[in-house]
């Protein structure tokens, strides 16, 4: 999976993709850290008449990152997205991507993010109804 | 702390105009001052958000001070983006009620219909964060992604967002200093071309051309400046925990009443910056004038048309008075002084006493508001 190099505000807790040396809100320097590239879509546009230098027409997204810190990406297509769906983010020439997940990868990451086995069960019971109408939603509307 | 008192007020025709942008400046001046019966003022506050680029000029505040006659009055020039004249309001009003000048001329304006609308778009996304403008973003593209934001997550109607600009666009049919001078209708917003999904082109603002100024004065005049404030934000867009709420414009209004020493029930009339329209929506929220989650229905339901409880941008507002960027914050303090005054003619609200004017700079990073009260 794609990481996303960030920063977090020692004061505040902030995270901020990709780093910057002080905390928007705090006179503080920044902690560097790593983020997957993977997140919940928090908006989405598509622009019918881009600056110049962009294709039309161009998708743009807010992506928020899990462990935080919200990320501007554009996406291939936004066919079927909707607010709140899982994306995997993905860099090619340094420029990054939002796309949708297949159900493979969504698992592979609920199990990843699921942590240890003790954790495992309540995790399960936690994010079940909550998985499984993300699943559906993205799948009727793709 | 002196007392501030508006003396004169001032606004050239809205649209686009041939004259240069320093000729604007002094023809909304002249106006002004004349009504303030003043022949030169004390001191000059110059809003203009980017006279270098728009136009290749620099130096503005001298430039305009001696285009005018006025070499010789101290002039400095203000800029927080779409907001610089609200900003400068903000700086002529410091020094008056600092006791530093008695008279101060405040003038903003910007022209930019002389280039093409990429251009001009490009020019105005300087005032949004570096990284997310090498994504493309221009500020239509982030009013968009809030625009989603405020529909899919607060359930705010497409028939709500598009009343806003028939509002404010049948309003601009009675001032005849408006960009537009026509109504719409919903069917029409709603059939728009799309600019940023879910924005259409009849939800945004025109490019426009113009100035307005305003005359401060320590001496005693029937409206009075009640109070001011200005709330920031972080520049990039994707660095705030909310979309469809602007933190500056509520930590603006919270300094200004608090200033006035009033709450937002008593605000009679505003004028607020819908350079897009769900912003009208957002502000009214943010500023308190609507109950959280109820401004879409309160502008479908007619409460913020002209003759409603709480008329908003009588004068057409940005969308159809027209939005030339610095002119802006001076020309909606302009409406609240005519409102205020009786002299807004067939848009006149019935028994103004308290007026508010809230401005947006840059995407909502640095907001003011002005509350303008009968002295």
């Amino acid at each position: 999976m794609e990481t996303i190099a960030a920063s977090h505000c020692p004061r505040c807790g902030l995270v901020v993709a990709p780093p910057a040396a002080y905390c928007p809100h705090h006179p503080v320097s920044m902690a560097p850290i790593t983020l997957p590239g993977v997140g919940e879509v928090v908006s989405f546009t598509t622009l019918h008449t881009p600056p110049a230098g962009f294709r039309s027409p161009l998708h743009i997204a807010i992506v928020e990152l899990e462990g935080g810190g919200r990320f501007v990406c554009h996406g291939a297509e936004v066919q079927g997205l909707k607010i709140g769906a899982t994306v995997a983010i993905e860099a090619v020439d340094n420029v990054y991507y939002f796309s949708h997940l297949g159900a493979m990868e969504r698992a592979r990451l609920f199990w990843r993010r699921a942590g240890h086995a003790g954790d495992r069960v309540n995790a399960i019971a936690r994010s079940l109804a909550k998985r499984v109408w993300k699943s559906r939603a993205v799948n009727t509307d793709a | 702390m002196q007392l501030v008192f508006v003396a004169g007020v001032g606004m050239t025709r809205i649209g686009r105009r041939s004259e240069p942008l320093p000729e604007l400046m002094a023809e909304a001046s002249r106006l002004a001052l004349a009504e303030a019966g003043i022949d030169t003022p004390e001191a000059i506050v110059v809003a203009t958000m980017n006279p270098e680029e728009f136009l290749g000029d620099g130096n503005f505040a001298s430039n305009v001070a001696t285009h005018m006659g006025f070499a010789d009055v101290p002039a400095l020039r203000i800029e927080t983006a779409t907001s610089s004249g609200a900003a400068a309001f903000y700086a002529g009003f410091a020094q008056v009620t600092a006791g530093l000048r008695r008279t101060v001329l405040v003038v903003g304006g910007e022209k930019m219909t002389h280039l093409t609308t990429p251009r001009v778009s490009e020019i105005i996304g300087r005032s949004i964060d570096p990284y997310e403008r090498t994504y493309g973003a221009t500020m239509p593209a982030l009013a968009g992604l809030v625009t989603r934001a405020l529909m899919t997550r607060h359930g705010v109607g497409a028939r709500e967002i598009a009343q806003v600009a028939v509002k404010n666009h049948a309003n601009a049919t009675r001032n005849p200093l408006a960009h537009f001078q026509q109504a719409v209708t919903l069917d029409e917003v709603l059939s728009s071309r799309m600019v940023a999904d879910p924005l259409r082109l009849m939800h945004c603002c025109p490019i426009s051309d113009g100035a307005a100024a305003v005359v401060l004065s320590a001496r005693p005049s029937p409206v009075r400046v009640a109070g001011v404030g200005q709330g920031t934000d972080t520049l990039a867009v994707r660095h705030r925990r909310e979309l469809t709420s602007f933190a500056a414009t509520r930590t603006a209004a919270r300094e200004a009443y608090a200033m006035a020493g009033i709450g937002p029930e008593r605000v009679d009339v505003a004028e607020i910056h819908d350079a897009f329209a769900p912003f009208e929506l957002i502000s009214l929220e943010d500023l308190g004038l609507v109950p959280p989650g109820k401004a879409g229905r309160a502008t479908l339901d007619g409460d913020t048309a002209l003759d409603g409880r709480l008329p908003v941008n009588p004068s057409g507002g940005l969308k159809a008075r027209g939005h030339p960027l610095a002119a802006t914050g001076l020309a909606q303090i302009a409406e609240c002084v005519w409102q205020l005054t009786g002299r807004a003619r067939d848009r006149q609200v019935a028994d103004v006493h308290c007026a508010l004017a809230h401005s947006i700079g840059g995407l909502a990073t640095n907001n003011w508001v002005t509350i303008l009260a009968r002295a």
